[in-house]
């Protein structure tokens, strides 16, 4: 892609850069900081909240936090412009009210601003930022805190001085992942009317059918995103702390009534607009619009992305598994390559990833019936790029790093000896990792499948590119007709999509409450 | 003279379960108070109670220091920032993301930054830390992230030091020498401290009075040579180490009761230390025999078998067994000390040359001489 | 444990190779940049009358890519657009193949397909001008909306939008490019809000009194009188042709090609006949909305109700040579920013 961005033809350049290519690249840091700041406004207290409080349904909010992530941003997107527009529900309703004629009568916000997109896009996203800080909190040293008592600071002070500097890595890294799930998303920023680096990838491609101006521009937002993994692997990089006893023990801060009510306001407040009041708006839509022969049709449609996701989660688990097991088993300084370049994918949208894909097996695909027909057989077609392959590849390539990520977690968890003991009992290395490695990690093994399989479930552009003749899936359906404007006949699939985010969410509770 | 402490009978339940009960210490300025006992028998838990983590079911304890005395009851808890007590945690938790000094000085807030930093620097001079003062702490040794865990601990200058397991993590070979230096410290400073440890040795060495735990019970408080020469209990006895347990049968009754063991009857004189009731229950009796109290007895038949051997610095150290085993008397685990090699399985005749013998009634029916 | 991984394993294989049935019937594969609900009738038609296979896949972005990379080995027989440039687009990029026959010739007007016949128009959709019809009938010129009377009157949906840029290239056309530029600038300081969502979005805010005229299609119009919910909206507005007083209403087509490589060329050719039909031309419109591009056949009742139009003659090859100008004034004007 890099080379290709070479042959960019400079005059487009510096047209976009005359004219609109700032304001694109100003957007866009705008943007991702907004979000990045309100995913923290979000996350973590309500992470703390929920963890160090003695917060009134503190188990409930626990897994009910994290429901928006079963929520494509997309959908959310497509459901609130809609609500808040001047021509949505919300405003007819104020204006029905208060007998205002026009917009010159009254203020209300403009949700279709770079301030409407970052909120939207944060109530979407601020799960992995409280899922993370969350588990970091449970998971310090409850000594530490101890430690800060004695030393004289009260529950409020060791928060701040111990606890929250502890957490911070695990901050940096989900601040990262929302950070490049921001950058890569087009369908969503587009609702809102926000022209980004991603607009402008897609302006050049499409309208100016410059595709090699399009992967320099893209190349740009890679170096966006690189700028933003390093620097969190730089932040991290001066932190090392195991804990060795996890805090869930603690006492937790008792919370005036006034602090309960606030607390409890703010934490319903983002279950509420993160994932229920969307999902009741689709659900009204169902009722309204629904009718059988649609549930028929979605039931091929189902099976198609529950067949895709279920592969690309399949191979990423074992990739990811494959590639951390010789992390850890194999201790030379490259060991660590495979690891970084596969958790980028994620940050490359998905249509620009579709791209490379083509450009990746279209050759390899020409090179085979090439030689079929050299050795006179029948051509067998395109077996790579017009298949199902080519999807499946993309979303391992895309989904990699949530896999890496929880697998390594999983891994680092496992105490190094173990690593030893089995070939000190003469067991081969291979067998000890079915025997030892492989059972220890069954959790997260499952967890990475499934937050993989959900992601893929999802994940729109790059399905839409590749998939090959009369194939849809759910999401690219519920695409279809939210491009139409005609979400209501889609709304049926659209909750099939959240249902099967909802999965892996409850499972992950489960097992948390079952350790 | 008032105690710096007095714990006043303490009791913690913890989810149900009575995990301290009727607990009762006070501890004179100074002083240093090592608790032992089995795994699980409390003496952590005591020790987060006092440092306020975990909050007490019953009882008072109470802190003198020269400015005022604090009370801590169930009607008045006060939080961990107030008590004024320090600790030393096992894994020392060190703030891994302050520097050596930034950790010291995190008890410091409250002070003017002159103070602080001299105080900081003193500790640092007192504990050999000046030249890791702008390292973390993932950056030093373990005897060094020791050093800065007490450093830190100091630094606010508590009336009370408490230390949980300090010495576990310490190479054994440095580890004597570590107590000595810290023990001397902490005279020096004529800090109070309690220490807790599952080690003998640590206690012998550490401390000025020794407390031993089980299943949530004080069992006896004293001097180390105290407790040595006279176990109030079958456990203390036990868990210290003292001698091994010979099996006896009473013979008579009565105001200088007799018994016999499978190494004969034995004269000497019966201090019945626990309160054994000879009269009702007088099965599982044992008496504590020290290795060294024991001789061979030329004249008398062989009663027991060399089971095991092992070389120390006076020679050699035997476990015996008794030649009968189908006796309820039997043993198998006596330990004795000699000069002269035997070979393993040789047969001997032993004799107790002991002045006088302490009597207890074994808590544990299976278990046998140690 | 090696046993269990080990079927898993067969088990995904089996699988995968089940969906990747690759056939060998009497077919012709299609690449859409329509929704595939608006042609599939069309299509069960044509298999209904042929016995040919119709397959599709549906996309809009990348579909000129995914064509180019397949190269020669690329399935694709014919390919549907939605628009003007798209055709322009694969046409230049070299991905399409002349093809004639005496039915497409005859059905299709010179200005609506390609000169060297490797594309054809199948419908054309009006750029209109939406009013509030609490305005009263009006005369719209496209030139109009850039009148100062419309100030904060006026909404539209994205300028880089192909609906819009093929506007704007009528308007080079006719204009020249400082002229355009001009009335870009004078049209966005005209807008109600910044350009966002789509046409029928334009029609709603008209209903709901945020602005008074909108740059919408045709088709749109149809549809939303059919939908329940958007009926309201449509009944707000009155579908004005503009430019009747002069060179008439901007047309753009939607339209198919014959791809360089397709594999069943004699069922392609097949397939485009059957689209230029009159039966298939009044059926296509009729499910659109749109109009035919056939002369004589007749729009669906409700399209043909809202009255004879007259339509720019300009030809789209034209329209198509000012398409990067277009974007280029767009992006000058900071249209959507």
């Amino acid at each position: 892609m890099l080379l290709a961005s070479l042959n960019a033809s400079n005059e487009l350049f510096s047209h976009l850069w005359a004219t609109v290519l700032p304001e694109y690249i100003t957007n866009t840091l705008l943007l991702a900081l907004l979000v990045a700041l309100l995913t923290l406004c979000f996350g973590v207290p309500a992470a703390a909240l929920v963890s160090q409080t003695n917060l009134v349904m503190a188990k409930q909010l626990r897994w009910l936090l994290m429901l928006p992530l079963a929520m494509p941003a997309y959908l959310v997107a497509y459901l609130y412009t809609d609500l808040f527009d001047y021509a949505g529900p919300v405003q007819r309703s104020l204006r029905a009210w208060f007998g205002w004629q026009s917009p010159d009568d009254y203020y209300f916000f403009d949700i279709r601003t770079i301030g409407g997109a970052a909120i939207v896009i944060a109530l979407v996203l601020f799960p992995y930022v409280y899922m993370l800080t969350r588990t970091a909190f449970e998971q310090q040293d409850r000594n530490l805190l101890r430690a800060s008592r004695l030393l004289g600071c009260d529950q409020r002070q060791s928060f701040y001085q111990i606890a929250l500097p502890l957490a911070r890595p695990a901050i940096a890294v989900s601040l990262t992942l929302v950070v490049m799930e921001t950058l890569a998303d087009f369908a969503t920023v587009q609702y809102f009317a926000v022209n980004t680096l991603t607009t402008a990838v897609y302006d050049t491609w499409l309208g100016y059918s410059d595709l090699a101006a399009a992967n320099a521009l893209a190349s740009v937002l890679l170096l966006f995103i690189l700028f933003v993994v390093v620097a969190e692997q730089r932040a991290r990089a001066g932190q090392r702390h195991q804990s060795s006893r996890p805090n869930n023990q603690q006492q937790r801060k008792q919370l005036s009534i006034m602090q309960q009510l606030t607390a409890s306001l703010f934490c319903w407040f983002l279950v509420l607009a993160g994932f229920l009041l969307p999902l009741v708006l689709l659900l009204i839509m169902v009722v309204d619009y629904a009718d059988y022969s649609q549930f028929i049709a979605l039931l091929s449609t189902g099976k198609n992305s529950i067949e895709i996701a279920f592969y690309s989660a399949t191979i990423a688990t074992i990739i990811a598994l494959f590639l951390a097991l010789f992390q850890r088993l194999h201790q030379s300084r490259s060991r660590k390559i495979p690891l970084q370049i596969t958790s980028f994918g994620y940050a490359v949208p998905g249509t620009v990833l579709a791209m490379a894909m083509l450009a990746t097996f279209g050759p390899i695909d020409h090179l085979i019936n090439d030689l079929a027909k050299a050795l006179d057989l029948k051509a067998p077609g395109l077996l790579l790029s017009g298949t199902v392959f080519a999807i499946v590849f993309a979303f391992v390539v895309r989904f990699s790093a949530i896999a890496n990520g929880t697998i390594n977690a999983g891994i680092g968890q496992i105490p190094k000896s173990l690593d030893f003991a089995p070939a000190s009992l003469g067991v081969a290395m291979v067998p000890a990792i079915f025997r030892v490695h492989l059972p220890l990690l069954k959790s997260s093994i499952l967890v990475a499948w499934l937050l993989v399989f959900v992601e893929a479930m999802k994940e729109l552009p790059a399905v839409l590119l590749l998939r090959p003749f009369n194939f849809e899936t759910l999401s690219t359906q519920v695409f279809q007709l939210i491009s139409d404007e005609r979400l209501e006949q889609g709304a049926l699939g659209a909750v099939l999509i959240v249902l099967f985010g909802l999965l892996p969410i409850i499972l992950l509770n489960r097992q948390k409450d079952s350790q | 003279m008032t105690p710096l402490i007095k714990i006043k009978n303490l009791a913690v339940e913890l989810q149900q379960k009575v995990i301290l009960s009727q607990v009762n210490l006070s501890l004179a300025k100074g002083e240093i108070l090592g608790l032992v006992g089995p795994s699980g028998c409390g003496k952590t838990t005591l020790l987060n109670t006092l440092a306020g983590f975990i909050d007490q079911n019953a009882g008072t304890i109470t802190i003198n220091t020269d400015a005022k005395a604090i009370n801590i009851s169930v009607d008045n808890m006060l939080p961990a920032e107030q008590r004024n007590i320090g600790m030393i945690f096992q894994d020392y938790a060190l703030f891994p993301h302050l520097s050596v000094s930034d950790n010291i000085r995190f008890g410091l807030k409250k002070l003017a930054k002159t103070v602080q930093e001299k105080r900081c620097q003193e500790l640092l001079n007192l504990l050999e830390l000046a030249d890791f003062a702008h390292r973390y702490p993932h950056q030093l040794s373990g005897g060094q992230q020791q050093r800065v865990a007490i450093a830190r601990a100091l630094a606010p200058q508590p009336s009370l030091l408490l230390l949980d397991e300090p010495f576990s993590n310490i190479d054994a070979r440095l580890r004597h020498e570590l107590m000595l230096e810290i023990r001397q410290l902490l005279k020096r400073l004529n800090m109070t401290a309690i220490f807790v440890t599952h080690n003998k040795d640590e206690v012998f060495t550490f401390a000025d009075k020794i407390a031993v735990m089980d299943s949530g019970k004080v069992l006896q408080v004293g001097t180390p040579a105290e407790v040595c020469q006279q176990p109030n209990s079958w456990q203390v006895a036990d868990f210290l180490q003292l001698g091994s347990w010979l099996p006896v049968a009473l013979l008579s009754n009565g105001p200088a009761p007799s018994i016999t063991s499978l190494l004969g009857n034995l004269e000497q004189q019966l201090i019945n230390v626990g309160n054994v009731s000879l009269l009702d229950d007088s099965r599982h009796l044992q008496v504590l025999v020290q290795a060294n109290a024991m001789s061979l007895s030329p004249t008398t038949s062989n009663n027991v078998i060399v089971e095991h051997i092992s070389v120390t610095e006076q020679g050699y150290h035997y476990l015996l067994r008794s030649i009968i085993q189908d006796s309820p008397l039997a043993f198998r685990q006596l330990s004795f000390n000699s000069r002269e090699l035997f070979a393993l399985g040789t047969e001997l005749a032993i004799k107790i040359t002991a002045e006088h013998l302490l009597l207890y009634q074994a808590a544990n029916e299976t278990r046998n001489a140690e | 444990m090696f046993n269990r991984i080990g079927f898993y394993t067969l088990l995904l294989l089996a699988l995968f190779a089940t969906s990747m049935n690759v056939a060998a019937t009497e077919e012709v594969n299609v690449y859409s940049y329509r929704q595939p609900f608006l042609v599939q009738p069309l299509f069960d038609k044509f298999t209904e009358q042929t016995g040919i296979k119709v397959q599709v896949v549906f996309a809009k972005k990348g579909m000129a890519e995914r064509l180019a990379r397949e190269g020669e080995y690329s399935p694709a027989d014919i390919l549907l657009t939605t628009d003007i440039s798209r055709l322009i687009e694969l046409h230049d990029m070299g991905l399409l193949q002349p093809a004639s026959s005496p039915e497409l010739s005859e059905a299709i007007p010179a200005q609506f397909k390609a000169s060297d016949n490797t594309w054809y128009g199948l419908t054309t959709r009006v750029r209109n001008i939406y009013s509030a019809k609490r305005l009263g009938k009006i005369d719209f010129n496209y030139e109009d909306l850039a009148d100062e009377k419309w100030r904060g009157k006026v909404c539209t949906r994205s300028g880089k939008h192909p609906y819009n840029v093929a506007l704007v290239a009528a308007m080079i056309a006719e204009h020249g490019e400082a002229k355009t530029l001009t009335w870009l600038q004078q049209l966005k300081a005209n807008l109600a809000r910044k350009p966002q969502g789509s046409d029928r979005a334009q029609v709603q805010a008209i209903h709901q009194q945020l602005c008074d005229v909108s740059l919408g299609n045709s088709y749109y119009f149809g549809n939303m009188l059919k939908d329940a919910k958007q009926k309201v909206w449509a009944d707000a507005v009155y579908i004005n042709f503009p430019n009747q007083n002069n060179r008439g209403a901007h047309v753009n087509i939607s339209g198919m090609a014959m791809a360089k490589y397709a594999p069943n060329k004699a069922n392609a050719l097949a397939l485009m006949n059957f689209l230029v039909s009159e039966p298939a031309q009044h059926m296509y419109a009729e499910t659109n909305m749109e109009y035919p591009v056939r002369p004589g056949v007749q729009p669906s009742k409700l399209v043909a109700s809202w009255g004879e139009f007259k339509a720019d003659d300009l030809p789209l090859e034209a329209l198509a040579a000012h398409r990067k100008s277009a974007l280029k004034l767009l992006d000058k004007a900071k249209f959507d920013l």
